[in-house]
């Protein structure tokens, strides 16, 4: 009996010693924040959420070090950030969460329902001390509805290494990389493919076509309405590009989402495309990429000479909802630690911050361009994800030609009146 | 036994199925009739941000006088059952941007139908070879040596004891560019694009299907067979029968009842297929009703047309379990 009995005790030791060490280690760094984060008080949780990509980690790991005893920040860092968000602001009683990140996409949509608490006081009473600037602020009609703390556009990503070997320029327009990319294909055996875009159904191709449909000067809205004007001849010239580059991407694009267009980068098998600026920083992970340094980052291409880039510029912040559970200084004190000075110049290269202490680095450089070169704001309309979310689901009919651009917009501009009716967007059934 | 004792028994099952299956059913179907809908004003807002300044003009909604956003709910009775069904006359659909005209394109191929269509095939390719599969394998490893038991049937298990999503992410990065499954195909010259086309893309879903819930069916089986009665396969044995006689005249009627379970639940389950739907192909070349019901609840921001969807899924699984569910209540009686 007590030969079987050691190995439990052994094990039992075990198992206290590693509680005790994972106790001391998560004892260090409540004792470190305590000094972090000395404005921050309270008890209980403070409950944050964001979607889960570099910058926001970085955000999260800092409000997550003002924790404190009795006082826990807990950050959810997940992909289904916008739909947990909503909902949360949306419910009738307090919400689960004290705060979010969101992008301006997902703010129009709260702001629209009026699911956001103005944090003019809050700015006001704290300005100077987190020397919070004009520029953070993302004011309605002169109340501040949201901190923005991060800027993002989609950039052309391209091989500098092959563009200098074929002597090609950087392209300005879609025409450029088409021509670009026939020269990549045909002398370039390196590469499997010259141009990588996210052509996945859904989210993906939608954001392409809305940067392309601008770019070409249409309109995704008849002016003043949320009447669909997306079907129309820029709508159909923009599907035509679309497929104008098709064979210059891997088959399997339509399926392939930003996640698998960096990893197409990062492997050294596409030349060029037009991706998010917020990935940048991934092309020069080494233990991820095989091409670090030789990725170079411009503004998007112009849909058409002349134009501006056809792509929208986006920012993330955070917003405090209307049915805020509890504890409203004590977020922002968190939110504030997580948005300083320091928490930028440490997260410099993971994200383009509005922060003027922010450094712009290499991988900034299309933000930048794209900002200059006159870049449109992404469309702030509380209806336009419906339309998104429809044009996104008809979009892979159009590219395989199983059914004709325009018939394939009309569709989605059918199914968006329908789904916009219902939610009272436009006046109907409701 | 007694009615009191009957009904002391029954009530605490009856009473959660009640709370947990009957009340959100007819929660789903009474969200099904109604919509509501905030009520909007268009406005135009002076923004100001990192983008500098500009007029927007949008829709805000109406507050009352505590400030709260005002909301209007009506009954529409079956109107969004036709709308998914698509039987919605086409006055509901949008006018090209182009010429401002009327546009007849929106139900030519409905979306439920579409969706209904290929989850019929996943079932159709999935469940013959989930029961073929796993009585294959429950047999093999009905004759693996003691020691090595254990092992292969943990190994056996894996796919079915990952999270779906993690086993279709899995499955992703294997076929996707620069995956496992094309590298390898690539050094004997074959390159196949699985999510190019609809047949491979169908297919790979089919497949996953397949190696997912197999596991199940194996387990259930392996379990049936070590039941199946010793003395009857002696006698069969001493008969003169051969091993394929055995089988089909002693093992598969004692498994019977076996297939018809793994078929019922396979059944509901592929009724729902929705995680590889989404991780593999993100709904191109496939789709589901499962996934249907995802996207108008998630896209479209509608629980309730979402509602009218999962009705319309629960009907169908329930019409698809008609010939089983009388085959089973037949053998109770």
């Amino acid at each position: 009996m007590t030969a079987r009995l050691q190995p439990q005790r052994r094990r039992l030791l075990l198992a206290t010693a590693a509680t005790a060490a994972t106790a001391a280690s998560t004892a260090w760094p409540v004792r470190a924040s305590a000094l972090a984060c000395p404005e921050v008080a309270g008890t209980g949780a403070i409950n944050l959420i964001g979607n889960s990509f570099q910058a926001i980690q970085h955000i999260a790991r800092i409000a997550e070090g003002c924790s404190r005893p009795g006082l826990k920040v807990v950050f959810k860092l997940t992909p289904q950030a916008r739909t947990e968000t909503e909902q949360a602001f949306a419910s009738a009683g307090p919400s689960p969460f004290d705060a979010a990140v969101v992008s301006m996409g997902v703010f129009s949509n709260l702001y629209s329902r009026r699911q956001l608490q103005s944090l003019t006081a809050l700015v006001d009473k704290y300005r100077d001390r987190y020397r919070i600037e004009e520029k953070m602020l993302v004011r309605m009609d002169g109340e501040v509805m949201a901190i923005a703390c991060i800027q993002n556009t989609q950039n052309l990503v391209y091989r500098a290494d092959l563009f200098d070997k074929h002597r090609l320029a950087v392209p300005a327009t879609y025409a450029e990389l088409l021509h670009a990319a026939a020269v990549i294909k045909a002398r370039e055996s390196s590469v499997a493919f010259a141009v990588a875009q996210g052509f996945a159904k859904g989210f993906d191709s939608a954001t392409e076509f809305t940067n392309l449909l601008a770019g070409l000067g249409g309109r995704t809205f008849r002016p003043g309405s949320a009447l669909p004007a997306f079907n129309g001849r820029e709508g159909v010239e923009a599907i035509g590009l679309m497929r104008q580059l098709l064979p210059y991407m891997t088959p399997n694009a339509l399926a392939s989402n930003a996640d698998d267009v960096v990893n197409q980068f990062q492997q050294g098998k596409a030349a060029m495309g037009v991706l998010w600026a917020s990935r940048a920083s991934r092309m020069d992970d080494p233990a991820a990429s095989r091409v670090v340094g030789r990725m170079q980052f411009a503004a998007a291409p112009a849909a058409r000479p002349g134009g501006p880039p056809a792509a929208h510029l986006w920012w993330d912040g955070v917003v405090l909802p209307r049915n805020a559970p509890r504890q409203r200084e004590a977020t922002f004190h968190v939110l504030m630690e997580a948005l300083s000075e320091a928490a930028v110049r440490s997260g410099n290269d993971l994200a383009i911050w509005v922060r003027s202490v922010y450094v712009p680095g290499r991988f900034g450089t299309g933000v930048a361009l794209a900002q200059r070169a006159g870049a449109p704001v992404w469309p702030g309309e509380p209806f336009f994800s419906l339309a998104h979310g429809e044009v996104g689901k008809v979009l892979p009919e159009a590219l395989t030609g199983e059914r004709s651009p325009q018939a394939a917009l009309d569709a989605a501009a059918a199914a968006y009146t329908r789904a916009a009716t219902e939610k009272g967007y436009i006046g109907g059934r409701a | 036994m007694k009615l009191r004792s009957f009904i002391g028994f029954v009530s605490p099952s009856v009473a959660l199925m009640l709370a947990l299956l009957a009340l959100p059913l007819a929660m789903t179907v009474w969200l099904s009739t109604r919509n509501c809908a905030l009520e909007l004003e268009l406005v135009t807002v002076q923004q100001t941000g990192p983008f500098g300044a500009h007029a927007v003009t949008t829709q805000r909604a109406r507050v009352d006088a505590a400030g709260k956003a005002v909301q209007r709910c009506t009954s529409v009775g079956a109107a969004y059952y036709r709308d998914v069904l698509g039987l919605q006359p086409a006055g509901a659909s949008g006018a090209s941007g182009a010429s401002g005209t009327p546009t007849a394109a929106a139900n030519d191929d409905n979306e439920f139908f579409a969706a209904l269509r290929f989850t019929l095939l996943y079932i159709a390719g999935t469940t013959p070879f989930v029961l073929v599969g796993g009585l294959a394998l429950a047999l093999a490893m009905n004759r693996v040596t003691q020691r090595l038991k254990g092992l292969f049937i943990a190994a056996s298990l894996l796919p079915f004891i990952i999270t779906p999503v993690v086993g279709a992410l899995a499955i992703k990065w294997l076929f996707r560019d620069n995956g496992l499954v094309p590298h390898l195909l690539g050094h004997f010259g074959i390159q196949v694009f699985w999510m190019a086309q609809a047949w491979s893309a169908q297919l790979l879903v089919v497949l996953y299907g397949i190696w997912h819930v197999l596991p199940f069916a194996f387990i259930v089986f392996y379990a049936g067979l070590q039941g199946v009665p010793q003395d009857a396969l002696e006698a069969a044995t001493l008969d003169g029968a051969s091993a394929w006689q055995k089988l089909r005249y002693v093992t598969l009627p004692h498994l019977a009842p076996l297939v018809v379970f793994v078929t019922l639940i396979h059944l509901m389950d592929a009724y729902r297929v929705f995680e590889p739907v989404v991780v593999l192909t993100q709904g191109a070349f496939t789709t589901s009703v499962q996934y249907l019901t995802y996207h108008v609840l998630l896209q479209e921001d509608n629980p309730y047309k979402a509602s009218a969807a999962a009705v319309l899924t629960i009907a169908g699984i329930a019409v698809l379990l008609i010939p089983l569910l009388r085959k089973t209540w037949r053998e109770q009686r």
